[in-house]
């Protein structure tokens, strides 16, 4: 993967001129995501455009180089990603276009240069691009169907600016920094900025699956691709057949991504989807695969028992990487700077700790298994709604809230009654036909965070309703489908695409120069795992139903009846009390917090009181000091725009032409 | 402090919530979460001196700050009884 950057400006400028009023903002752009891409670091100025590419290099090492030009048309472009059928499209264009490279990059230039945006369809990847055409003077931008690479715009006094990252708006003195305090409150309510938004003004975040047009001013978006869940495209069909298409596309989503000229390792949490990846990646290298993978201290977090039993399975070159609550918080100011959001979780930050370990043994690329929970609906969140609706058909029952302690194990001890039971996942049992229905629960769970807020700001947020802004954006016909086909395509947009893929995956990884490849996340088996039954994914309360049972063939048992396993790492005490890191001290003090004038310093005081004084933190009280804690840093981070380092800015190679 | 006092003072220390009314229903106006719920009930036990029996957790005791400052007083008049 890589970064790209660029803005659009006006005037047929000459030559010379373009490179001393364009060059300086485009240099310190590139070298702003110098992280994403640390093996080049190159800039074009053309008549119209400025286009940056920082480079890390994984195809065609030698030839690869962006911004890449077509010498026909002039059609030019900076790319981040990867085309997985770069190959088999090569083949299929080669009649028609003379390439000179061997590179994915070149094979994307052609589809643009004669498919036009129809190109999109036929691209297998995941991928983050800018394309200029100086014929029409047009910019494409464009994102993957999952969102697996990030891309941001602005619109500027020159027309547009874009970049892989905010940071690089704001080093190129595109946009001026400042928090967009509705995202903020989305953030809090629903764990990341409802589509379109980031946490910063004026800078908006291209929607996954999206192609935005820029040309003579005006800037208009179209989703290429959606997700289609409808019950009509359900195929009955036997089981066993599913169960063979599933094995063999999720067999070549990871043969596809295992192509490389550089040597591909992979994640193993010990879960069933990343278990299930390696083994298939096994089957298809050989020996020799190399696998890496996190442990907690704290044994409750930890899964290193069933890491072992895989790597033992598949014979695997495997490296672990430990941390403990102290670490968590130590890596937490540099998971803020990178992933440009307030955390409601410290989840992130532990990946930065497992993409450093990678990097460090000269690893670029990892398979990693985000995805198969929303697609193959792994999540709990599944299981809930099943009950939910089951009980929403007859809710005077006191019976069917019950079953709910199943899924919620503390549930089984106290609260012990049903119908405290009812009070708590009660609330919306008699809209059974809202859109959010599935999600309702969980963010008034996080609506509560906006307790912390400042009263001030909290007043001016009252019109806000995170919740409506979400469900507004959503397309029309998501209302007409099955509840729990309306809870993955929520599922998909909200914590996938705006929260695991983007602060927690490519922002982890990328720190790092570290490259994520998502074989659950190829839109050939989301699209054939949409056509499933329900039941060949949720099985009565068995989760992942058609998966295990793909998996059963390719990892222990052991291994592969696992209930999920959430991943989770604790914070709390690397934040407060005794063992609290000196940043989180200083940030959570009174007068930061009344500095800041986000939180509200006694509402953060007793937070902060309560959680010194108990060993076991609520899952709400933990989550909630690392949001106060994460947007101290953000508003702290993004105060001023950080230029780099003045030797990065001259490592970028500028050209005009 | 009366048992009303204290109660409430708890839950605006413990779930950062200002102001509210004294017969809002915790749960279902969001005041306290699930997990919450048993912080408050473990702290009931520990300033009032008694245990929660399984069938006494229902909402007409534990719902509110009037409902569970009801079942308290009820309880102590039963031990002092």
């Amino acid at each position: 993967m890589c970064g790209i950057a660029g803005f659009t400006f006006e005037s047929a400028a000459a030559a010379d001129e373009r490179r001393t009023r364009f060059g300086p903002s485009l240099a310190r752009m590139t070298a702003a995501l110098r992280h994403r891409g640390p093996d080049a670091q190159r800039g074009l100025l053309l008549d119209g455009v400025a286009l940056g590419h920082a480079r890390l290099a994984i195809v065609d090492l030698a030839g690869g180089a962006q911004p890449m030009r077509d010498p026909e048309t002039g059609m030019t472009v900076v790319f981040n990603g990867e085309i997985f059928n770069h190959r088999e499209l090569r083949e299929e264009l080669a009649g028609r276009y003379r390439f000179r490279t061997r590179s994915d990059t070149e094979v994307l230039l052609a589809s643009l240069v004669l498919r036009g945006e129809a190109a999109l369809h036929t691209l297998n990847g995941q991928f983050a691009f800018a394309a200029w055409d100086p014929r029409t003077r047009a910019l494409l931008l464009a994102r993957d169907r999952a969102g697996i690479c990030p891309l941001y715009f602005a619109r500027t006094a020159g027309g547009l600016a874009f970049a892989s990252e905010a940071k690089a708006l704001f080093a190129g003195g595109q946009v001026a920094p400042a928090l967009d305090f509705t995202a903020l409150a989305q953030t809090l309510e629903l764990w990341s900025p409802v589509e379109g938004r980031s946490a910063f003004a004026g800078v908006e975040a291209l929607p996954p699956r999206t192609l935005a047009r820029f040309q003579d001013g005006e800037l208009t978006l179209r989703r290429y691709w959606d997700l289609d869940l409808s019950d009509a495209r359900v195929e009955p069909g036997s089981a066993a057949h599913a169960e063979a298409e599933v094995e063999a596309l999720l067999g070549d989503a990871v043969r596809l991504r295992l192509r490389a000229d550089v040597p591909v390792a992979a994640y193993l949490s010990g879960g069933l989807d990343s278990s299930l990846l390696c083994a298939m990646a096994r089957s298809e290298v050989g020996g020799g695969l190399r696998t890496y993978s996190l442990t907690f201290a704290d044994r409750s977090y930890d899964e290193r028992d069933a890491q072992g039993t895989m790597v033992g399975a598949l014979g695997t070159r495997h490296r672990q990487s430990g941390v403990d609550q102290r670490a968590v918080a130590e890596l937490l100011p540099r998971a803020v700077w990178h992933s440009e959001q307030l955390l409601v979780r410290a989840a992130p930050a532990p990946l930065l700790h497992l993409s450093g370990a990678v990097q460090a043994e000269g690893i670029k690329v990892v398979l990693t298994g985000e995805g198969a929970d929303e697609v193959f609906w792994g999540y709990d969140l599944y299981k809930e709604t099943a009950v939910r609706q089951f009980w929403a058909r007859s809710p005077g029952s006191r019976l069917r809230p019950a079953l709910l302690a199943r899924l919620y194990p503390w549930l089984a001890g106290a609260p012990r009654s049903a119908a405290l039971l009812a009070d708590i996942f009660g609330p919306g049992i008699d809209s059974p036909t809202d859109l959010g229905f599935s999600h309702r629960i969980r963010w008034r769970a996080g609506a509560r965070q906006l307790r912390l807020l400042a009263p001030e700001l909290a007043a001016s947020l009252a019109h806000e309703d995170p919740a409506e802004a979400l469900l507004a954006t959503l397309p029309p016909q998501v209302s007409g489908w099955r509840p729990l086909a309306r809870a993955q395509y929520l599922e998909m947009q909200t914590f996938l695409a705006g929260y695991l893929l983007c602060a927690q995956g490519d922002r982890m990884l990328l720190a790092n120069g570290v490259e994520g490849r998502f074989p659950f996340l190829d839109h050939r088996l989301i699209e054939r795992a949409a056509r499933l039954p329900d039941r060949l994914k949720l099985a009565g309360l068995c989760e992942k139903k058609l998966l295990r049972r793909v998996a059963q063939r390719w990892i222990p048992q052991a291994v592969a009846a696992r209930q999920k396993f959430p991943y989770r790492a604790p914070a709390a005490a690397g934040l407060v009390g005794a063992g609290a890191a000196a940043w989180a001290r200083e940030l959570l003090s009174p007068e930061e917090i009344r500095r800041t004038g986000i939180f509200d310093p006694v509402q953060v005081q007793r937070l902060v009181k309560k959680l010194a004084e108990s060993d076991c933190p609520t899952e709400s009280d933990g989550s909630a000091v690392v949001a106060v804690a994460t947007g101290q840093l953000l508003a702290q981070q993004f105060a001023t725009a950080a230029c780099p380092p003045e030797a990065a800015v001259e490592a970028v190679a500028l050209e005009v032409a | 402090m009366g048992i009303a006092e204290q109660v409430r003072s708890f839950i605006r220390e413990s779930f950062f919530v200002e102001d509210f009314e004294e017969g809002a229903s915790f749960l279902r106006t969001g005041i306290i979460d699930s997990m919450g719920m048993l912080q408050l009930v473990a702290f009931v036990e520990d300033t009032f001196g008694f245990d929660v029996a399984d069938e006494d957790l229902v909402p007409a005791n534990f719902d509110s700050l009037a409902s569970l400052t009801a079942y308290v007083e009820q309880k102590r008049k039963r031990q002092t009884a």
